[in-house]
């Protein structure tokens, strides 16, 4: 089951694993750089570029100002098209639905293509209570399923494991075993999960964006796994955060130029599919039933406050190739769905502060994550909003409410400041042998202070 | 002519081959008619209807699509703009084969979706 709720200990214990082990370093540093690279050479190939981002955030600020009112247009425009809609305010709802309508068709097994609301609602778990086997179908989110592990990266799940884990994986799954080379083990996964494709009585898919004009939801996908998921059972449940709306085709337009771009550096993925209701009038395949659940879960209380713009959050992982302490720390350290950046500011929103202490101050606050967020949103602001609520909530401890006034009191006189400056200096030789700094130093060197320290006064 | 050039040079950047006039003979391939082209990043559209099932870009190892050269529109935009709000069951916008980089980041063809997309352009009229 997904976890959300991050205990403090939970980041540190984490990340210091993370961070010991060389082999995830350099999966690190290589996935994101190359991500990070191809965005920035997509975006270069936009004269438009900011634009474009000044008109996305437009489009998705506009959806949040009448979230309520596209809700409703959305489930007009899909019912009118012989979908059917359910408004899930908790994750219990949205899981229970799902397993409902597995339960109504007696499916066993329902095939699954990557989505992080799925995840976030644990809905893998809740299927499998009710005796349906949930298979994913992304190569990444299968080979982590095999593993019984969660995504560590929004568009890269799996950036952490090895050809050789992947090769054990597979063979284990599929009985036979499989060399560890890229083209063996595509084949095998391909092998395996063709099955689940054909007798899957439902279909699970997530949605990147769904258009309330028309009632469609957008996958998209470059294995095309979401496609399959969706045209071949007979039933197709697509889960999506209420956010995900935009008002028409031509704002879809808007986003779909600037999603692939950011998250992959593709000026398109290979899939990009609108779906509008289930299967018509003569048609040979297609899905005879399709539902979407849209999930409020916490969502609704963030409509109005200065958090708001977090939900304009298209997910395409960005700000996690950019980010210094993702780079370092991978996603695992953040939560079992949610990561980076935007998970640092989504999580504690969606499940307290009280219950993810330890997010908002995952950031070095450069600000590298807002200036690569596609959708302009002010990523590193808000990380920093929140460290304020967390002292004006009374979360923050005792010690770092004190020591902060006692800093802002010396250094807003002269003669505080310069008594800081001398203590630091005689202090230097211990500071990395206690409370904070010696956490600090704990693989890294302290910086020194030069000797003319007091003459650049 | 502009709009074709383009496409075929984009449609070939992603790994699509691109034949003019005549369907090249590949045994167990799944055929279908695209309803548009994308030119700015050599996609083709397709629209599900009773002749046209998903399954024919899906299931196959090959999928060959004919695209008539006057379907071709510069991108998106013009494309959303043309189907309006009057959008099919499913529209698919497939550029390429189907591909994933989900291990150590490598690329990979034909993971779920075909292995190869061949495009045959067709004359106006």
């Amino acid at each position: 089951m997904a976890e959300l709720a991050q205990p403090p200990p939970r980041f540190r214990e984490i990340a210091r694993g993370k961070l010991g082990d060389a082999r995830v370093q350099v999966a690190l540093d290589e996935a994101t750089d190359r991500l990070r690279t191809n965005r920035e050479r997509a975006w270069a190939e936009l004269p438009d570029i900011q634009e474009l981002r000044q008109r996305a955030h437009e489009i998705r600020m506009a959806v949040i100002d009448d979230l309520d009112v596209h809700v409703a247009r959305f489930t007009a425009a899909l019912e009118s098209r012989g979908g059917r809609v359910f408004l899930a305010q908790t994750a219990e709802e949205a899981s229970a639905y799902v397993a409902d309508v597995c339960r109504r068709r007696g499916a066993k097994l329902a095939a699954k293509s990557k989505s992080m609301v799925s995840e976030e609602i644990g809905l893998n778990a809740a299927l499998e209570a009710v005796g349906v086997k949930p298979v994913e179908t992304d190569l990444g989110e299968y080979i982590l399923q095999l593993a019984g592990e969660h995504p560590v990266h929004i568009v890269a799940p799996a950036i952490e494991k090895t050809a050789g884990q992947v090769a054990e994986l597979l063979s284990a799954a599929g009985g036979k075993r499989v060399p560890p080379e890229l083209e063996a083990l595509t084949n095998a996964a391909r092998t395996q999960l063709r099955e689940t494709f054909l007798k899957a009585e439902v279909g699970i898919t997530g949605a990147n964006f769904a258009v309330s004009e028309t009632g469609s939801i957008c996958l998209v996908t470059n294995e095309g796994n979401a496609r399959l998921v969706s045209s071949l059972p007979p039933v197709h449940v697509a889960i999506m955060g209420m956010e995900r709306l935009v008002p028409t085709v031509a704002d879809l337009s808007v986003l779909l130029r600037l999603l692939a771009r950011s998250g992959t550096g593709q000026r398109l993925t290979v899939y990009t599919t609108l779906l509008t209701g289930p299967r018509r009038l003569g048609e040979r395949d297609g899905p005879e039933e399709q539902h979407v659940v849209i999930l409020d879960n916490g969502r609704t209380n963030l409509l109005r406050g200065r958090y708001r713009e977090m939900l304009a959050c298209i997910r395409c992982g960005a700000c996690l190739n950019v980010c210094p302490v993702y780079r370092k720390t991978g996603g695992a350290a953040y939560s079992d769905v949610y990561s980076g950046p935007m998970g640092a500011v989504l999580l504690p929103l969606l499940v307290g502060l009280q219950e993810a202490p330890s997010l908002p101050h995952a950031s070095s606050l450069c600000g590298a994550c807002t200036d690569a967020c596609p959708v302009k949103i002010p990523l590193h602001e808000l990380l920093l909003d929140l460290r304020r609520d967390l002292v004006a909530e009374g979360v923050a401890p005792w010690w770092e409410r004190a020591g902060f006034w006692l800093w802002s009191w010396a250094w807003s006189r002269p003669a505080g400041y310069r008594l800081t400056t001398r203590l630091a200096r005689l202090g230097q030789p211990l500071a990395g042998l206690l409370g904070p700094g010696r956490a600090w130093a704990r693989g890294r060197a302290l910086p020194r202070f030069g000797r003319r320290y007091r003459d650049r006064r | 002519m502009r709009l074709v050039e383009d496409f075929v040079a984009n449609a070939e950047a992603v790994g699509c081959h691109v034949h003019r006039g005549a369907a090249p003979q590949i045994e167990g391939a799944g055929v279908s008619t695209a309803l548009y082209g994308l030119a700015d990043t050599g996609s083709v559209v397709l629209a599900a209807g009773p002749e046209e099932p998903r399954a024919n870009s899906l299931l196959p190892e090959v999928h060959v699509t004919l695209l008539r050269e006057d379907r071709i529109l510069p991108g998106l935009d013009e494309l959303f703009a043309a189907v309006g709000n009057d959008l099919p069951s499913a529209l698919a916008i497939v550029t390429g084969p189907s591909r994933s980089a989900d291990i150590e980041q490598k690329l990979a063809v034909g993971v779920h979706g075909p292995r190869e997309v061949h495009v045959v352009l067709l004359a106006d009229g």
